[in-house]
């Protein structure tokens, strides 16, 4: 767990150190103000509702995911400072969990930040705080699934840009995934409908936290957590 | 200390070391030495636990690197190849990390950092961003980190490499202070620095084992033969067959190509035959203008197994 955190802490740091953590801020926070603004200024609107800020939101995170993530392990072998890592005395778990929990970390951060838009709501009306809770518990579970994802494609290169492209790839895979049910009835259907991202946050977003969803994305994360110690005892095999 | 046996490592078809076997006692310096592709920084790497041996194995402090990998790599300090750093770190911050993730209690590192950073230093570069840094100052900081949780075992990966005549001086220094306490393994493919630094020299090519001796033993044990070289005022053909026949423990007489009037002698190990041929030389009137003996550097010795061994395969 020391290790862990040790990883963690040097990664979490590193953000703020180069510009990563202020672009990823600058444009999450950054969009997320303009759908804000557009929506409060729209005629008619009059209700202090964040449901289409979460669906802005959960796709906002599906874009920022891979781009915090991209560096965490192919810049480490891209720099070489990966032999240094892979020598020290650390479980490959350890290595993946504290890179994971690096990142997730910053991903917390930005949270927090944008729960200015629900306290500007609350300033000015009466939002509903049960839809709001249960929507960040929602955006918070699909953040932390999407990281494990990114952390994924970052194992699988020395590239960058290769492993940015890989981990939105691979999620907008989950994202666009939903749409079989429409064109299909049968199990291909069903099986499409429960691993689509989109599919399982809808609940959150209407103000229902269902263990189902819960566990879905706990799984993807747990999931794509157990590639990425695989992919690392791969490598040491090469 | 290090104990390594049949050591095999295929990349794909490619064998990289084929079947190295070695011993490296406690507190001893130890070359190894190849020239470049031999295979050291495989055979390193191994050691360190950063890949499994093909086939093997190979023991640090006791602890077998592939089933008790954890417990050996606590034992080791590991200076890479390149010494590949987190540019965007600070000197203290970096080496704090590394020093955590080796296990280090906060109280250790309060002990350890500083006199470490003396050591290596680096005391005054302690809060300069690693990236800013020059090479020979980011060798340190490679060099400080693997020091830095005492182990006993130090592996170095062309430790001297890139640094400036000065810097290596300071390094080859460094390196043999830490005998003794430390047992120590570096590459390199610079023959006086093996002969400078270390005691022992364990000679790699091609992936082979191809000699392991102490640095005195190895450049005397290649030739097995004393070699003298002298040179005459008046040259003469005759020199070298006179000489064999005058003197009955002489092996060969050569003339040095290149060099008029120079000969090398070869003699039995342990003949002395200095005054002897002096004697011939002048009694026979060619003029002695110069008379030593030559030793085998082991440059020499190196150059001979390497290519040796080529002829071979």
């Amino acid at each position: 767990m020391r290790n862990i955190m040790t990883i963690a802490a040097r990664e979490f740091t590193a953000y703020f150190i180069s510009p990563m953590a202020y672009v990823a801020m600058f444009f999450f926070l950054g969009v997320c103000g303009l759908i804000f603004v557009l929506s409060t200024s729209a005629p008619g609107a009059s209700k202090a509702d964040m449901t289409g800020m979460f669906h802005s939101m959960v796709f906002l995170t599906l874009l920022m995911a891979p781009v915090i993530t991209m560096g965490l392990l192919a810049q480490e072998t891209n720099s070489g400072t990966y032999e240094l890592l892979m020598t020290k005395p650390l479980r490959d778990l350890e290595v993946v969990m504290g890179k994971w929990l690096g990142a997730a970390g910053l991903f917390v951060v930005i949270l927090l930040i944008s729960l200015e838009f629900p306290l500007i709501y609350e300033a000015f009306g009466t939002p509903d705080w049960g839809m709001v809770l249960s929507g960040y518990i929602g955006i918070f579970l699909t953040g932390l699934a999407f990281i494990a994802v990114g952390v994924f494609s970052s194992s699988l290169t020395s590239n960058q840009i290769a492993a940015w492209l890989m981990g939105t790839f691979m999620l907008l895979f989950f994202w666009l995934v939903g749409w079989l049910q429409y064109g299909s009835t049968n199990w291909l259907g069903t099986l499409a409908k429960s691993l689509s991202v989109y599919e399982n946050f809808g609940d959150f977003e209407r103000g229902i936290v269902d263990a189902k969803n819960i566990l879905y994305f706990i799984s993807l994360g747990v999931f794509f957590l157990f590639l990425t110690v695989r992919s690392l005892e791969n490598r040491r095999t090469v | 200390m290090i104990e390594v046996q049949g050591l095999t490592k295929y990349y794909g078809p490619h064998p990289a070391i084929m079947d190295v076997s070695f011993q490296v006692n406690a507190g001893e310096v130890v070359a190894f030495l190849g020239p470049n592709g031999a295979g050291k920084t495989t055979c390193m790497r191994i050691l360190t636990g950063y890949m499994p041996a093909t086939s093997g194995t190979a023991k640090i402090a006791g602890y077998d690197i592939h089933t008790e990998s954890l417990e050996a790599r606590r034992h080791i300090g590991y200076l890479p190849e390149h010494a590949s750093l987190y540019r965007d770190m600070r000197v203290v911050q970096y080496l704090r990390y590394a020093g955590k993730l080796q296990g280090m209690t906060a109280t250790q590192l309060r002990d350890r950092l500083d006199m470490v950073m003396e050591r290596c230093g680096l005391t005054e570069r302690s809060n300069q961003i690693i990236g800013t840094l020059s090479r020979g100052y980011r060798q340190r900081v490679g060099i400080a980190q693997a020091l830095l949780h005492d182990p006993e075992v130090l592996i170095l990966d062309e430790p001297t490499i890139g640094l400036d005549p000065n810097q290596i001086r300071e390094m080859r220094s460094l390196i043999r202070s830490l005998a003794g306490d430390h047992t120590v393994m570096l590459s390199t493919h610079i023959l006086p620095e093996a002969q400078m630094t270390c005691e022992r020299v364990i000679i790699i090519n091609q992936g082979r084992l191809v000699a392991e001796d102490t640095t005195a033993g190895l450049t005397s044990s290649t030739k097995g033969a004393e070699l003298l070289m002298f040179r005459v005022a008046q040259d003469d053909s005759s020199i070298p067959r006179t000489l064999r026949e005058t003197l009955s423990r002489v092996k060969a007489v050569r003339p040095i190509t290149g060099d008029r009037g120079a000969y090398q002698v070869e003699a039995e190990v342990g003949s002395n035959l200095g005054p002897e041929v002096a004697r011939v030389v002048v009694e026979k009137g060619w003029g002695l203008t110069e008379l030593r003996p030559i030793e085998v550097t082991l440059e020499e010795a190196f150059h001979q197994l390497t290519t040796q061994e080529e002829g071979v395969n």
